[in-house]
């Protein structure tokens, strides 16, 4: 895959995409980490076209300043999409970028034709609340991500240990603080209220160990979309698609063809 | 020289074993550690001890504003300031501050202040921190992201509605008011000396020296990490060419007097211990939320000195906490010595001073404030006479023009 640049809105944002592969065009949204998630997206290119943005703010994606709240990225990405074409087209998305692409989805789903996505945020269920993963450490968030922490999988979240690791330190403070406008202090921008809309076939795939998004929220989901179906990933956390990739693959392979 | 009282208003009576069993606090703190009948007690002190402070020499008094912590429960600082306003007559009435971006809409501060201001006649000084990431992120869930945009059009917001004779509207990105029309107004004009209370964020630096507001480092890191922080800030002031106005700055110091340099450890140890160890165990998740701190300040490598919570080390025992300048204590003679060279090192106008700290009982917190108000401020409000104005103080009106509050007894208790 090579990484392009996007100017979206007369320059107002210069979004970094990475894009490789051939045959159906198909768009990724990556989720709040802004994990790297080439390995993942290599195997997706060898079987679309993959468009996979990062979202303003992240890695050298430019623009976030002019983005207050939800709806500023959702016109955005509107913008974005406009900008390079992708319509009627199938979308896979990770987390924050799940939540995106629901809400995408809401507001325009002739857009998209089919929707798959990994342990979305956007739904609040008090009794089984998304944790406060903003205020984990180091570890404790490794253990929510991947089932087994000490995977291979796991070593692919650089995380910043110590104080003199400044890039990496300024790469995460700069990424979790544009998650958390769109998370913070809830992940609940009344997502509920729209998500109705969502009419295309949606795919819900979710680490059966998921310690960020809990996997208990599928059934959330999957209750309130016209048209879905789920799939529990046994001995995956909530990077269920770096942590079980071939499982997760096949998933899609199922959905997609 | 201007000497303050500073009052964080802390739980003085946490367990022993509070680090042990229990996870912070701040934010989530069980209310099964409070006790409303000892708050009643504790807030009635603290009012008695800053009123006592007023009385004894201080210029000023200081309250300021926490949520969900019990090293410091005064969510609304104007309630005390309130208070403060009628039994002082002369003192300054500092609130450090109201978290403007907190409030909606934020002319609720404006308002607030202009009634402090003319119940203490014009003796308010409005404080407007941007708040820690505690109180502002975690316990009031203000996203991170976008508080310090919040808290620059609060403040544009507040002083248009403390400054503009007429009725306007305000369209601003996140405060819309057809009709912005503050009753009262403050007596000061154009409005209240503004203090800025902070914590280490290097761009709230240069925007207090464009903007004439006095730069309070309040920090429990003591001052010979406050000097670290107080010449970046004086460093940033003489890149922009601005006076080297000392009274433009404050900072705070915690500070313990008594006879004898082993009376202070006697007295005051454990109280110093209490406060270091006990009221400063903050999860440190709660310090910084993601996009509190700006990438400058992350970046200028400033987190490690100005970080408050998380990573501080365990156990300080009152020694450690002498030589590493987070207390002041000893004698008259060495605690004015110090000070002078606290006050010159970091070149500030205004010194706020901690006479009580973590767990300090009323009598000794008394003591403390006698002794260092008559013993040592006389000593040390010298410094900066004749060199500078301070343009970051009160003007209040004529004494003739203000009636004293006159005597009063509960008829109830009289039955």
């Amino acid at each position: 895959m090579e990484t392009t640049t996007v100017r979206v809105r007369n320059g107002a944002f210069e979004t970094e995409v990475l894009k490789g592969g051939s045959g159906q065009p198909l768009l990724y949204l990556h989720g709040e980490m802004g994990a790297d998630e080439r390995g993942f997206l290599d195997e997706l290119a060898g079987r679309f076209e993959v468009t996979a943005p990062r979202h303003p703010g992240y890695g050298a994606s430019t623009g976030d300043d002019h983005l207050i709240e939800l709806h500023d990225m959702l016109y955005y990405y509107l913008d974005f999409l406009d900008e390079v074409g992708l319509r009627d087209i199938p979308v896979v998305a990770h987390g924050l970028g799940g939540m995106f692409a629901l809400e995408l989805a809401a507001m325009q789903p002739e857009r998209f034709r089919k929707l798959a996505v990994i342990a979305p945020f956007g739904l609040w269920d008090a009794v089984n609340p998304v944790p406060d993963f903003f205020v984990f450490s180091p570890d404790d968030l490794k253990q929510a991500n991947f089932h087994n922490p000490d995977s291979s999988a796991a070593e692919t979240m650089a995380m910043p240990q110590n104080e003199g690791d400044t890039q990496a330190i300024l790469e995460r403070v700069k990424s979790q603080r544009v998650a958390a406008k769109y998370l913070w202090p809830i992940p609940n921008r009344g997502l509920a209220k729209r998500i109705h809309r969502v009419r295309m076939p949606t795919l819900l795939l979710w680490g059966a160990s998921d310690g960020i998004v809990p996997v208990s929220y599928a059934d959330d989901f999957a209750g309130r979309l016209p048209d879905a179906s789920k799939e529990v990933i046994p001995e995956a956390g909530h990077l269920a698609h770096l942590e079980q990739q071939d499982r997760v693959l096949a998933a899609l392979d199922r959905f997609l063809s | 020289m201007k000497m303050e009282m500073f009052h964080l208003m802390p739980y003085r009576e946490l367990p022993e074993d509070f680090n042990e069993r229990y996870h912070s606090v701040w934010v989530d703190i069980p209310s099964e550690l409070f006790d409303a009948e000892r708050a009643h007690s504790f807030y009635n002190h603290t009012l008695d001890e800053l009123e006592y402070a007023a009385q004894m020499g201080y210029d000023g008094v200081c309250v300021n504003e926490h949520h969900s912590n019990a090293y410091g429960f005064m969510p609304s600082p104007n309630i005390m300031a309130g208070a403060l306003a009628r039994r002082t007559r002369d003192t300054a009435i500092i609130v450090l501050g109201n978290s403007i971006a907190l409030y909606n809409p934020p002319i609720r501060v404006a308002e607030e202040f202009a009634m402090l201001d003319c119940i203490s006649g014009g003796r308010l000084v409005a404080g407007f921190p941007v708040g820690s990431s505690a109180d502002t992120n975690f316990a009031y869930g203000m996203n991170p992201a976008t508080l310090r945009d919040r808290y620059y059009e609060a403040e544009d917001l507040i002083t248009k509605a403390w400054t503009n004779p007429d009725v306007f509207s305000y369209d601003g990105k996140y405060t819309q008011l057809r009709y912005v029309n503050i009753w009262p107004r403050p007596v000061q004009k154009p409005h209240p000396p503004v203090w800025v209370p902070g914590g280490g964020s290097i761009e709230t630096w240069g925007w207090c020296i464009e903007k004439e507001y006095l730069y309070a480092y309040l920090s429990y890191s003591g001052f010979k990490r406050g000097k670290v922080v107080m010449d970046g800030f004086w460093k940033q002031n003489d890149e922009m060419g601005a006076d080297r106005n000392p009274y433009k700055a404050g900072f705070l110091q915690l500070v313990a007097v008594a006879d004898s340099e082993q009376e202070a450890e006697d007295k005051y140890g454990p109280h110093g211990e209490y406060f270091y160890n006990k009221m400063l165990h903050v999860y440190p998740g709660f310090a910084d939320a993601p996009g509190y701190r700006t990438l400058k300040t992350v970046e200028a490598g400033l987190l490690q000195q100005t970080t408050q919570f998380g990573q501080r080390p365990k156990g300080l025992s009152w020694k450690d906490l002498l030589e590493q300048g987070n207390i002041v204590a000893g004698t008259p003679k060495q605690v004015t010595e110090q000070l002078e060279q606290v006050i010159k090192d970091l070149r500030i106008g205004h010194l706020m001073v901690l006479n009580q700290f973590g767990s300090i009982p009323h009598e000794l917190t008394m003591e403390n404030i006698h002794k260092t108000a008559q013993e040592v401020l006389p000593n040390l409000r010298h410094i900066w006479d004749g060199e500078y104005e301070d343009k970051w103080w009160p003007k209040p009106m004529a004494h003739p023009q203000r009636p004293a509050p006159v005597p009063f007894a509960d008829a109830v208790a009289a039955k």
